[in-house]
């Protein structure tokens, strides 16, 4: 398709696009050159309406510019987190939130498996998913085993860990792994420590349910 | 931070009452706004109070913006006027070379990129003919389609294509040189 | 697209002229000085009774062609509220996802350089500009800024001097960095439990 035609294709979209959708794409505007700027707005267009939402896919395409990549190479980009958002919202459901789509399709691109979304939602219909797929994503990330880190998350959750406990242990097994510790043994050795003090009803050391605050660098 | 309000919501909390809600406009728009009005204008305090005036102006007019949601067209409107008007109200000649100290200095620190390649490129602009500067800019800088430059421009696109063209030419001719002396 | 678009050097040109300027730090304060000084000129009240859905038989502008924006507005409105709420955002409806309900949290970025000029922060939650979220230095060199975000996840990487992109070395890695540079990631909890309203 050439550029000319996406090019018109844009602007004829923009005059049907709702407003929200609308400001979303005039993000782009002077970041991108004109024809990624089309061909990321097509494909933002184009599942719309498949539930994927548009922002992060925005977002990837403004990553792509502010670090200087090609324009193909930022289409690809988009196009590939695209389809990593309809997969996570395959295995989460219709009614997963945004956050919970991005962390989901970063867990997934990390190698976790769809029957892992999919048995976390299962077990939690209800509840906000974000930092368990979060959780799995960077531990599947740092070179946890996906089976591994699948075990451990579930059971954590299971166990009623809360969500600020779920990234102390993250943060425990990634200094693990910095200090020498295979991946998968410090995933299973942590996760058995904070199950232990979860379902005894020892306090965490880990904080309250504020969010757990960045390690100052030393 | 209010990336995740739409403009149309902060257009309408300011037209509210919300004077304060401009502000996340202003953040918002300000960076691509001044990077037409300094390739307008020159990379100077001209182009900043040219931005400055135009966001005082999209404010005192916000009511009579149609779309709220695409607040940035209609504010680049206001903004591309505003630079004709200062072009208008100055010799060309002195615009673009004007560097006051505070803004040689600051200059290195504030851009990302080469700054004497920017100087030589700031140099060719001034030396096109201002609606030409101004189509090029539109057109391959903030990457407007010609449909989208008709309202901003007054213009038709026969005629913007046309300057657009002048404009890459006469560039290619002022640059080709200093482009060629970089790579080679 | 023919002809300049696919000129090297105009594409030179034209991506030098893309870099994002930074505009003096005092810039939005200069211009919410001024707008304030702008005495109001469409009373708040006035606005509300705008909004509300209404037969258009009486307008207080007058005239067709106002009548036309108005109307313009109000549908504008109505789009506005049928979008999903999100945190912060106004529009909220029954049956948004719960996130709509949950405030920001401030999340502090720390990062330790003594030798640079600025460091500013990058990323998903500022549309990746360099120039957007400088943070403040101390005396020891220790660069800081707290950033309020709803929960989620969110890449981003520390811009040093403006040009050198740095990821945080305190915090994980985002899985595959699509253009060749490593980011960061920052994980916000504290979701609301998405039974809340009942009406999902």
């Amino acid at each position: 398709m050439n550029a000319r035609i996406l090019g018109l294709a844009a602007v004829l979209g923009a005059l049907v696009r709702p407003p929200a959708a609308a400001a979303q794409v005039e993000r782009l505007a002077g970041r991108l050159d004109e024809r990624t700027r089309a061909a990321v707005t097509a494909i933002v267009d184009s599942v719309r309406a498949a539930g994927v939402p548009g922002d992060p896919l925005v977002n990837k395409a403004l990553e792509g510019a502010s670090k200087g990549a090609d324009g193909a190479r930022i289409v690809a980009a988009v196009r590939a987190l695209a389809a990593g958002l309809a997969r996570a919202r395959a295995a989460l459901g219709t009614g997963a939130s945004e956050p919970e789509l991005v962390a989901g399709a970063a867990a997934l691109r990390a190698g976790a498996a769809p029957s892992f979304l999919e048995r976390l939602r299962g077990d939690f219909p209800r509840e906000p998913l974000v930092v368990p797929l979060a959780v799995m994503a960077d531990l599947v990330g740092r070179g946890v085993p996906p089976d591994t880190a699948a075990v451990s998350v579930l059971a954590l959750v299971r166990a009623g860990v809360r969500e600020a406990d779920l990234v102390a242990f993250r943060q425990s097994v990634e200094r693990d792994i910095a200090l020498g510790a295979p991946a998968g043994a410090a995933a299973t050795a942590r996760a058995a420590s904070v199950g232990d003090l979860a379902t005894t009803g020892v306090p965490s050391t880990a904080g309250q349910t504020a969010p757990a605050p960045h390690p100052r660098k030393p | 931070m209010r990336q995740d309000v739409s403009d149309g919501v902060l257009v309408r909390r300011v037209l509210e009452g919300d004077t304060e809600a401009f502000s996340g406009l202003v953040a918002r728009h300000r960076e691509r706004g001044l990077r037409f009005a300094a390739g307008m204008l020159g990379d100077s305090a001209d182009a900043e109070e040219a931005l400055q005036d135009a966001f005082v102006r999209a404010y005192r007019g916000l009511k009579t913006c149609r779309e709220p949601d695409r607040f940035g067209a209609w504010f680049l409107r206001i903004l591309v006027n505003r630079c004709r008007t200062r072009r208008a109200g100055r010799r060309r000649r002195d615009a673009l070379f004007v560097r006051d100290e505070a803004a040689l200095e600051r200059t290195p620190s504030r851009r990302a990129g080469d700054p004497d390649w920017r100087e030589e490129i700031d140099r060719a602009l001034a030396q096109l003919d201002g609606l030409q500067r101004e189509a090029f800019l539109l057109k391959h800088v903030e990457g407007l389609e010609y449909e989208e430059m008709v309202p901003l421009t007054g213009a038709r696109i026969p005629a913007l294509k046309m300057r657009v063209k002048r404009a890459c030419d006469h560039l290619r001719v002022l640059l080709q040189e200093v482009n060629d002396a970089r790579v080679g | 697209m023919h002809g300049s678009a696919e000129d090297p050097l105009i594409a030179r040109i034209a991506a030098e002229l893309r870099q994002p300027p930074a505009a003096h730090p005092d810039f939005d304060a200069r211009v919410m000085a001024a707008v304030r000084r702008v005495p109001p000129s469409l009373p708040a009240r006035a606005w509300t009774w705008l909004r509300e859905p209404r037969i258009l038989a009486v307008s207080p502008l007058g005239g067709l062609a106002a009548a036309a924006g108005v109307a313009a507005l109000i549908v504008a409105g109505a789009w506005a509220a049928a979008r999903p709420g999100r945190a912060g955002g106004r529009a909220s409806i029954a049956g948004a996802p719960a996130a709509a309900r949950v405030t920001p949290t401030p999340v502090t970025f720390v990062f330790m350089a003594p030798g640079a000029r600025s460091v500013a922060v990058a990323g998903d939650f500022d549309g990746w500009d360099r120039a957007r979220m400088p943070m403040r230095r101390d005396p020891s060199g220790l660069w800081t800024l707290d950033v309020p975000l709803s929960p989620g996840r969110y890449q981003y990487v520390f811009v040093v001097d403006g040009r050198r992109f740095v990821a945080d070395p305190a915090a994980p890695r985002a899985v595959g960095d699509d253009f060749g540079q490593p980011t960061s990631v920052v994980t916000v909890a504290g979701g609301a439990s998405r039974a809340a309203g009942g009406s999902l």
